[in-house]
This record gives structure tokens, sequence and C-alpha cells, in this order.
């Protein structure tokens, strides 16, 4: 197994294992906006760059994301020397110029010393950082309602054709819960849920009337799991009685 | 896994310690609906506790999409690692059992994990209807359990 030595520990990881996660091992904190344990690493916020370096590359320095760099035995990371901190600073300073109003983006400024960008703010300030975590995730699930539109500075996220109402989206939330900013709105109630301006019709649970699960999502898991769309008829709690119902019954007879 | 957690409904007396004692030991306050046991009251004194049954083959596991559910050997528990969790809550609708419980207020879906090998709801049951027992030491009940009696096919 590969020793990478992070900010002068030593730390023993798997091979394939990516700097980021050797770090966390060490004990050492590299801040993330792009990162999820369950994602693959994608390097689109850049905040988490590190220096990394080796014995006999006479001092020399390579700037790369520590999310995508996989170790190599003796490798030595830098993560907090003057050249990072500056980096992370220009980065942070960009990205609280597109978000000035973002409580995430401006706690994270602030603990790298910017009170106010440097850059001009944007005349239409949004909390959506472009991190990517709501299309990963949703391609990660197999569904991919929601993608990326546009390059440069009108990028976004959006439904195809930027038309309310996706029509692969199954109503799940991951995107919106996933999304460190709380930038994807949605609605949800014991009745109905509303999530991309599409309103979804629920499956109701036939005890108690909750509407638990939108319809689309039965159907979307049904066909993963090769079960009948009956089997999310009713609701975890209503489940869960039936269970009680059950294991009462068993027990009488036995 | 040498260990399994017991629960003998016949005993118990719906006193609600369990309940109490899972809710404060994973730091929801001693709000019962907060916890992962739960008595179904039958009558004065007479109740179900309900847990989760820590599946074999199971279907939370199954319907996982980020392998956030795993197997504890140690405990023998299906364990959550959150920070993989994408509160997808798929587990919550394809447990047979309604086990898995979504949390509304921190958005997390909350399941036993047998407290990572030491239950604290089993040291409060007075009547000893919860035990955690070395797996050898239990016996089978008496009688054939039905095949079909955990059927979770159409609609149940």
């Amino acid at each position: 197994m590969p020793t990478v030595t992070v900010d002068g520990k030593a730390v023993e990881v798997p091979e394939g294992t990516f700097v980021l996660e050797a770090a966390r091992k060490a004990g050492i904190h590299i801040p993330t906006l792009c990162h999820h344990e369950a994602l693959e690493p994608w390097g689109g916020c850049r905040l988490c760059v590190v220096d990394v370096t080796k014995e006999g590359w006479d001092g020399w320095c390579k700037l790369v994301v520590a999310c995508l760099f996989p170790v190599e035995d003796g490798l030595i990371v830098h993560t907090a020397t003057e050249r990072i901190i500056e980096t992370r600073t220009v980065v942070l300073d960009l990205l609280l110029a597109r978000c000035p109003d973002t409580p995430l983006i401006r706690k994270l400024a602030r603990e790298h010393g910017i009170r106010k960008t440097t850059f001009e703010v944007n005349p239409e300030p949004t909390d959506c950082i472009l991190c990517g975590l709501c299309t990963r995730v949703c391609d990660h699930i197999g569904v991919s309602a929601i993608s990326a539109a546009n390059r440069g500075v009108g990028r976004e996220i959006a439904p195809p054709f930027m038309e309310d109402g996706p029509p692969d989206c199954t109503g799940c939330l991951s995107c919106a819960e996933i999304c460190p900013t709380d930038h994807i709105k949605y609605r949800a109630s014991m009745q109905s849920r509303t999530i991309w301006g599409k309103t979804f019709d629920m499956v109701r649970c036939p005890t108690c009337g909750r509407a638990h699960i939108t319809k689309e999502q039965a159907a979307f898991e049904a066909r993963r799991g090769k079960v009948p769309e009956s089997y999310f008829e009713y609701c975890d709690a209503c489940k869960r009685k039936k269970t009680a119902q059950t294991i009462d019954g068993l027990s009488r007879t036995g | 896994m040498d260990r399994i957690f017991l629960v003998t409904t016949e005993t118990c007396i719906a006193c609600g310690k369990c309940e109490l004692a899972c809710a404060f030991a994973h730091g929801s306050q001693t709000r019962p609906s907060k916890s992962r046991i739960n008595i179904f009251r039958r009558g004065p004194e007479q109740g179900t506790p309900v847990v989760c049954l820590q599946c074999h083959e199971a279907a939370c596991e199954a319907a996982c999409p980020t392998r956030a559910l795993v197997r504890n050997e140690e405990t023998g528990a299906i364990d959550m690692v959150r920070e993989r969790c994408i509160q997808c809550r798929l587990c919550v609708a394809a447990c047979p059992f309604g086990n898995m419980l979504w949390d509304e207020r921190w958005h997390c879906v909350q399941k036993c994990d047998l407290c990572g090998g030491e239950p604290r709801c089993v040291p409060f049951c007075p009547t000893d209807s919860l035990q955690y027992v070395p797996a050898d030491r239990v016996t089978p009940p008496r009688g054939a359990v039905p095949e079909d009696s955990m059927k979770t096919g159409e609609g149940t």
C-alpha cells in the first residue's frame, strides 16, 4: 500500500485512493463544495486544491485538485501553504461575487478572510454554485432528468429545453436534498409534491390516505427492483402496523 | 455475527421504556415518536415491539443506490453510512416491514443499528422482552412458522 505524507503526517492508504481521502484519513481538513462520498469525484469547485511534490523534485510543486489526484507512494502533500490559501481565496472570492447572499459561501469566504468580494457583484444573485451535485445524483440514481445547460457565464442547471416539468423526473427530491446551498426549491406535503415546476400524482396509502411516494417513483422503482407497483402501496407507518399485526398473529398461532 | 436481538412479544407489557431509551440514546430527546423501536399497543399492558429485523437479504440494502446501507459483520446490524446517504428515501419505500424511518426534522433516515453492539433499549426492558443474546442460545419457536406468514408480495 502506498504511503503518502499529508502536512507532515504519514498515512498508508490503498492503491487508487485519492489525495482528499488520504488527507481525511490523516485527520486533515480540506474544504470542498462539490464532493460527496456517494458520488464519483468531479473536481468542479476547485476548492480542494493542494500542492503535491515528491522526494527528488527539487522542491518543485504541482497544484492539483485533491479529490481527483490518485495517491502514489512517497507523495508529499501540502494543504495549507501560502500558494494554496491564495488560490482557494480567489476561488471563494469569485464564488462570493456570483452568490453574494448565500450563507454557505459567505461563511466559507469569511473563514478565508473575505468579507466583501473584490470582483464585481453578480447583478442577478443566485444560490446555485454549479457544483453539479444535483445532476450527478440524478444520473447516479439512473433518472437523468436535469442537466447543466449552456456554457460560460450563462451556464445553469435546468430541465431539458429549460421547460418546467422535466418528463423523466420521478420527484424523489434527491437533488434538492443534496444541494449544499438549498437552491433547488420544492414543496412537499402529506398530499402532493412539486419540484422543477412539476406537480406529481401521488400514491396514497389505502389505510391512512397519506401520500408517501410519487406514482413515477413507484413505477421507476418497481421496474428497477423487479417488483409489482403495488409493493409501494402502503406508507411506512402502516407497513409497520401490519408487521405488528403479523407478529401478533404468528405468536398466537405458534 | 454471534449475537441476535431477540424480541418476545408475549411478555411485553407496553411500558414504553425501550422507546424512551432509544429516543434518548440517539439524541432526539426523549420523544417516543422519534424512537427506532415502537410498541403497538393491543390492549392494557399488552404490546408488540416492532424494530428493524436486520434481514438476511435486506430490501433496503438492495434498494440503496449508493451502498449507504452496509452489514456490520461485528454486530450483525445493517448500518447506515451517513456520508454516503443521498436522502432518496428508496429504502423507506423498499422496506416491507416499515422499519426504515424518515426523520422530517433532520431530513435523514433513521434505522436501528443495535447501538453499535450494545442496544440501549435492552437494559431498560423490565420483563426481558428485549434481549441481545448469543445466537446459539436461542431456541426456535415451537411449531413451524407458516411459510407465507411474512410474505411481502402483492401490497403488503
